[in-house]
This record gives C-alpha cells, structure tokens and sequence, in this order.
C-alpha cells in the first residue's frame, strides 16, 4: 500500500511535469497546444536517440534535448504560428492558432512514422529500472529522480516567471497583451521564448519518461488526454495548479486500483474532471491571468 | 496544326481499338481451351493490419506460381489443366471495405472461390455475402467464434476458434501442476479492456470457477494506459501463483519492463498470442521476458517434416521467414486446391462436400502444428490446435521455445515451471 502511494505520487509529480508545458503555453498565449503530446514524443525520440548512438546515461540527454526542443518551440511559433496570430490578432482566444497546432501535431507523429517506422523502442537500463526499497517501499530509481526532477523544473519555472526580467515580461503579457505592448514589450518575442520554453519542458518530460516508458510515433497521445485533464483540474495557465493536479491523477490511478479495477480508477479521474467543470470551471488554483 | 493533332490522335485510337480487339479474341480463344479457377482473396494490405497482409499475399503467391508452373490443376474432370487466377483486394481492415470487396469479386470478376480476411470483424460480414452467393469462402485465420455459428453452409474455418484459446490455456495450467507435482490454487487475470481482451476475461472467469481456482487478481487496463505499476503493486500483494494475460504490443512491454522492474513474477505468466507474439515485444523486453508462456497456433522451431525446405525457398524470393500468420495462408490455400483436385469443378455443392469428406493431411499439411485438417458440419477445422512457447535465452539471445505439447517441443528444452524467481 505505501509503495502504492509513493508510486502514485511519483508518477503524478512526473504527470504534472508533462502538463506544465501545455498550461504555461495556455496562460500566455491563450492557446490549446494539441500538438503537446507530439512534442513530448520529439523529447522521447530525442533521448533516446540520444542514448541509442552514444551509449550515455539518459540524462545526460539533457543537455541536448533542453536546447533542441527549445529552438524547435521558438521557430515552430515564430514561423508557424505567429503569421496565424498575426492575421486573427484581434480575437481573444484565437482558434486558427489551434487549428494550426492541431496539423503540427499530426505532421510530427507522421514524420516520425515515416523516419522511424512503427516500432516500439525502450532503453535498457537495469540500474535506472530496478526498484530499491528504503522503510518497506519500492520505487525505481528512474521514477525518484523524475521525480525529483519534476520539482525541481516547477520551482525554477516558477522563481523565472516571478522575479526575472523576462518572467515579468511573460506574465505582463498573459494578463493584458496590448497594455503590455505599450509598456515597450514585443508581444510576438515573449510568445516565441514561452512556446520554447512550454516545448523545452516537453522535452524534460520525455527525458524522463524515456527510462520505463517507451516510445513510438504515437506515444505522446496517450499523455495528452491526461494532459488535458490535469490542466482543468489545477486550473488553466496554473503552474502549481499542473503538478497537483498531477498528484491528484497518479494518487486516484495508482491507490485507487489497489480496491478497484484500474480501468475504473480512469472513469473517476474522468468523473473528477467532469464534477471541476461544473463545480469550478477556473480550476483548484486558476485565478484568470495569474501564475 | 489543330486538325493534324485531331486526326493524329485519331489513328491511334483506332489504332489501340483494333489491338484490343484482338488481344480480346486471342484471350478468349485461350480462355476456352484451358479453363481458368478464379480465387478472390480479401486481406488488409494496408491500415493497422497490413504487415500481415502482405506477408499472407506473399505466401499465397508462392504457393499457387508453383502450382500453376507444375501444370495446375491434375484431375479426373472438366478442370483438367486448369490454372488458378489469384484476385488480390484491401480491405484496409475496415469490414464496409471488405463486403463491398466481395461483392465486386463474386459480380465483376466471377470469382469461383473465396478466401481472407485475417481480421474477424471483416471476415464475419464478408462471409454472408459469399454465402447468400453460394460462392465457398475458406477462412485461414479469424478466430471470432461466431463466424462458424451461424449454420452457414460455404464458409469453413482452418484456425481455431476464440474459446478453444482460453480452453487450451486452463488445459495447460492443470498440465503444469501434474507435472511439476505442485498444487496451483490461485489465478489472475490482467487483460486489455477491449474486445479482444474482454472475451478472454469473460471465459476466464467462467472456466477458473469449473476448475476450481481461485481469482484473487481480475484487472482491466485502457489502450491509453500510461503506467501499469499499480497493478504490478496489486499482484505483488495478493500473488496468485497463475497470470493469464492479453496484451496489445506497448502495453505487453509496459507491462513485463514494470514487473521485472519490481522484480514480481508468477509462478507462471500466459499471454494469449496478441502483443507478446509481437516481433517488437521480445526486442524490448529480453531477460524481462524469460520463462513467459505464450499460446500460438504455429512456431518456426517445430520439427515438421519439410519445413526447412519450404522456409529455405520462401525466404530466397521474399526475404522473411516462415510464421504463424504465413503459415495459415499457407494451410488455408493448401485446403482450397486439394479441395478443387477432388472435384475437379467449381460447383460451390460439389466443393462443400469434398471439403467436408477430406481428412487433409500429409504432403503440404505436414508442416503445420497439428496432424490434419477435418471440418465438421458446421465448416469449423475440429483438429486445430494449439501449442505454449516459452520465452528462453538460446544462445546470448532470447527465443520463442516450443515446450508443449511435448512431442513438439524443441529438443534439449524442457518447460521451466514454476520459473525460479517467482514470489
């Protein structure tokens, strides 16, 4: 049972992680990604390609997949997205930019079909993926330092949007971005740096996961649906609200199944997301244009 | 200049009319002097499925170029000599794809006999058209078990039918009690919630009760499952000393990575031939995979009479070699022309009755697992059976190991029951 709560706090932390991106990229631009789940599987692809061709630890991926995964969000905003935004820059919440998102998601997955073909891969490493016990619980090591990990990218995020120049610029924006553009702020410029950034966490999550998970062009989908569940739940452009809401999914999937079948652990995190709605719409912690 | 292309295309035109003009007579001289059988095959050669689709085209391919090349049809009858047209169509695995198939197959290309579909879903509905036709429909593969439950009299069946994989695995259970001399008492099932995966949850449940077992572990996981450790946690406290399994690929890995991963394992683990047939599971998986069981209806290390040769020629001209889902191609198009040598007709009557009164057997049949092919009245193969595999290290590499029954289990591999770390 206790190995049971760890597991489902550890995978939730890891969940939360995956969501942070999709809400940060909600709050300031305004916009449903749905290609998340694709660029989740470009940090899958990235690792482990990264682990496949130089033997390393899959953490050492980072350094590799931080950067791409970053310019890969800064120009897909810059080059694809903006030129849509630009054209509906009087509507609130622009719905061709999610249209936009929507084909980028599929053009990833199909891209990665066609390079990689329609096989599973993982990495083996039995150091990473053997469970070590500490006061009677069981957890892998990879899941403790996803964990860990998990924090640490939300208190930073959180510390960089709260205090740093451009942090102030990035919630400038999300709260107003006209008055924010009179202060002397390139709107187009904090969108490019919070998309890179949204997708840069992507790749984290996929650095993360790769460990005892695996990948396949497909493999982002899965999360994504979580994804979205988790972000109502803490509450839409809440980055706090992400990981508890995480917490809250893994805790309910893995505690929960210990009594009940785990199919129906999912039916009331569903069951959960539709009573938020209805309930509080904003979320546990979604205060409008607030961090 | 517009006159001259106008007339310039004319000539060719009348040109191209008169050739296929007499192509069409020369064919149809040539029609009339060696008849020609025409099969319609459905399969999925592209969506989900195609992998096996074309492997399954493949197969029959080879069989009937050498049929044809040997002279074709050898029989007492108007089909003396006869060649055999093979009509390939995609289904795409979608069943609306698959009945209008058959229905161009039967009214445009005059098919005398039918055969596919691989998927159940497609293979169910199909299989009415052909018989509201009166067109004989020969299915090598889909296992729903209704396809032969409808008292149709054209569609026969050489696989085995869905509840004889769940029966044959509660067979294999007691076999491993008798022999190791251990008592099993507890079972547990953990199975994908869909289709494939509730049908064999359902007969589980049913079967434990006739047995005697009890179910201490009954867990259904969704497609889009992400993390399966809660139920690996969940048998790792309640043990049942039996797991039966259906898995689709990603989450047969998920799931065996998160076991060893915890280091929880059965007495016994028993796929029942879905993700852990998968060539992709065992890449994945390796030492994570020892000692499983899975059911298949076919395995490539069977000591068959033969079957290195065939493999040997199959692979030369396509590149892969002989499976399971080959191989039911291979059965399947086998039944079809041993069926027309007897009749030596296309007469659907005449073609139901030969089929029903051949014990199939010997020849080409004695390559597959069991000894013959025997239809019964209701056009299902009575003597299709199944086998276990187990998942061993040969070599520096892990194999799927025939280990049952034991006349056809690979030599120098006796079954490792119960597997040595298990809880």
């Amino acid at each position: 049972m206790g190995s049971a709560i760890l597991n489902g706090i550890l995978m939730g932390s890891i969940y939360g992680l995956t969501a942070i991106g999709l809400t940060l990229i909600f709050g300031v631009l305004k916009v449903i990604n749905f290609a998340q789940g694709a660029f989740l599987m470009l940090g899958l692809f990235s690792t482990y390609w990264f682990v496949e061709l130089t033997g390393a630890n899959p953490y050492l991926a980072l350094i590799f997949v931080v950067p791409f995964t970053y310019f890969t969000g800064y120009y897909t905003q810059k080059f694809l997205i903006k030129p849509v935004f630009e054209s509906e820059k009087d509507v609130r919440e622009p719905i061709g930019v999610i249209i936009v998102t929507t084909g980028i998601w599929y053009m990833l997955d199909n891209l990665a079909l066609m390079l990689f073909g329609a096989e599973y891969r993982t990495i083996n490493v039995p150091s990473l993926s053997e469970a070590i016990s500490f006061f009677g619980l069981y957890a892998p090591l990879s899941k403790i330092i996803g964990f860990f990990i998990s924090i640490t990218i939300a208190g930073a995020l959180f510390w960089f949007l709260k205090y740093s120049k451009m942090g102030k610029a990035i919630r400038a924006t999300s709260q107003d971005r006209e008055a924010a553009s009179l202060m002397g702020i390139n709107q187009y410029k904090i969108y490019n740096v919070t998309f890179g950034i949204g997708i840069a966490i992507c790749g984290i999550a996929g650095t993360v996961l790769l460990p005892f998970y695996y990948v396949y062009p497909t493999a982002g989908m899965h999360l994504d649906i979580l994804d979205f569940v988790i972000v109502v739940l803490g509450g839409l452009g809440s980055i706090p609200g992400a990981l508890v809401g995480g917490l809250i999914i893994g805790l309910i999937e893995s505690v929960g199944s210990q009594f009940i079948s785990y199919s129906w652990t999912i039916e009331i995190i569903y069951l959960l997301f539709l009573v938020i709605l209805f309930v509080k719409p904003e979320g546990l912690f979604g205060v409008k244009g607030e961090f | 200049m517009y006159r001259k292309y106008l007339f310039g295309y004319g000539s060719q035109l009348t040109m191209v009319l008169f050739v296929t003009l007499v192509f069409g007579v020369f064919s149809s001289y040539a029609q009339a002097a060696s008849k020609v059988v025409v099969i319609g095959n459905i399969l999925p050669l592209s969506g989900p499925s195609a992998s096996v689709g074309v492997e399954g085209k493949n197969m029959r391919e080879f069989v009937i170029k050498k049929f044809n090349a040997a002279g074709g049809l050898k029989c007492d009858g108007a089909l003396n000599g006869s060649k055999i047209k093979m009509i390939y169509l995609d289904t795409k695995s979608d069943p609306t794809v698959g009945v209008s198939d058959v229905q161009q197959l039967i009214n445009q290309d005059h098919a005398d006999l039918l055969t596919g579909a691989w998927n159940s879903g497609v293979t169910y509905p199909a299989t009415q058209i052909a018989e509201m036709n009166k067109i004989p429909f020969v299915v090598p593969v889909s296992v729903m078990d209704r396809i032969t439950e409808r008292g149709f009299k054209y569609t026969f069946r050489v696989a085995a039918k869905d509840s004889w994989w769940t029966k044959d695995q509660f067979k294999f259970i007691d076999y491993l009690a008798h022999k190791s001399g251990k008592k099993i008492k507890t079972v547990g099932f953990v199975y994908i919630n869909n289709d494939f995966g509730k049908s064999f949850d359902d007969v589980w449940v049913k079967l434990a009760k006739q047995y005697g077992y009890k179910v201490v572990l009954n867990q259904a996981y969704g497609e889009a499952a992400t993390d399966l450790t809660p139920i690996v946690l969940k048998m790792k406290s309640v043990k049942p000393q039996v797991v039966l399994l259906v898995s689709d690929a990603a989450d047969a890995i998920l799931l065996q990575n998160t076991m060893a991963s915890y280091d929880v394992h059965p007495w016994a683990l028993i796929s029942s031939g879905g993700g852990q047939a998968d060539p992709s599971f065992i890449k994945n998986t390796g030492k994570n995979a020892q000692y499983l069981f899975d059911e298949s209806e076919w395995a490539s290390d069977m000591n068959r009479p033969g079957l290195q040769e065939l493999n040997k020629s199959f692979k030369k001209i396509y590149g892969s070699d002989v499976n399971g889902e080959t191989m039911d191609a291979y059965i399947g198009i086998h039944t079809i022309l041993a069926t027309l040598q007897k009749t030596c007709s296309t007469n659907p009557d005449k073609f139901r009755q030969a089929i029903l009164n051949t014990e199939f057997k010997g020849g080409p049949f004695s390559v597959m697992a069991y000894p013959s092919v025997k239809f019964n009245g209701k056009g299902q193969n009575v003597n299709a059976g199944l086998i276990m595999v187990q998942v061993r290290k040969v070599g520096n590499k892990y194999e799927r190991v025939t280990v049952y029954p034991e006349e056809d289990a690979r030599a120098g591999f006796k079954i490792v029951f119960p597997q040595p770390n298990h809880y």
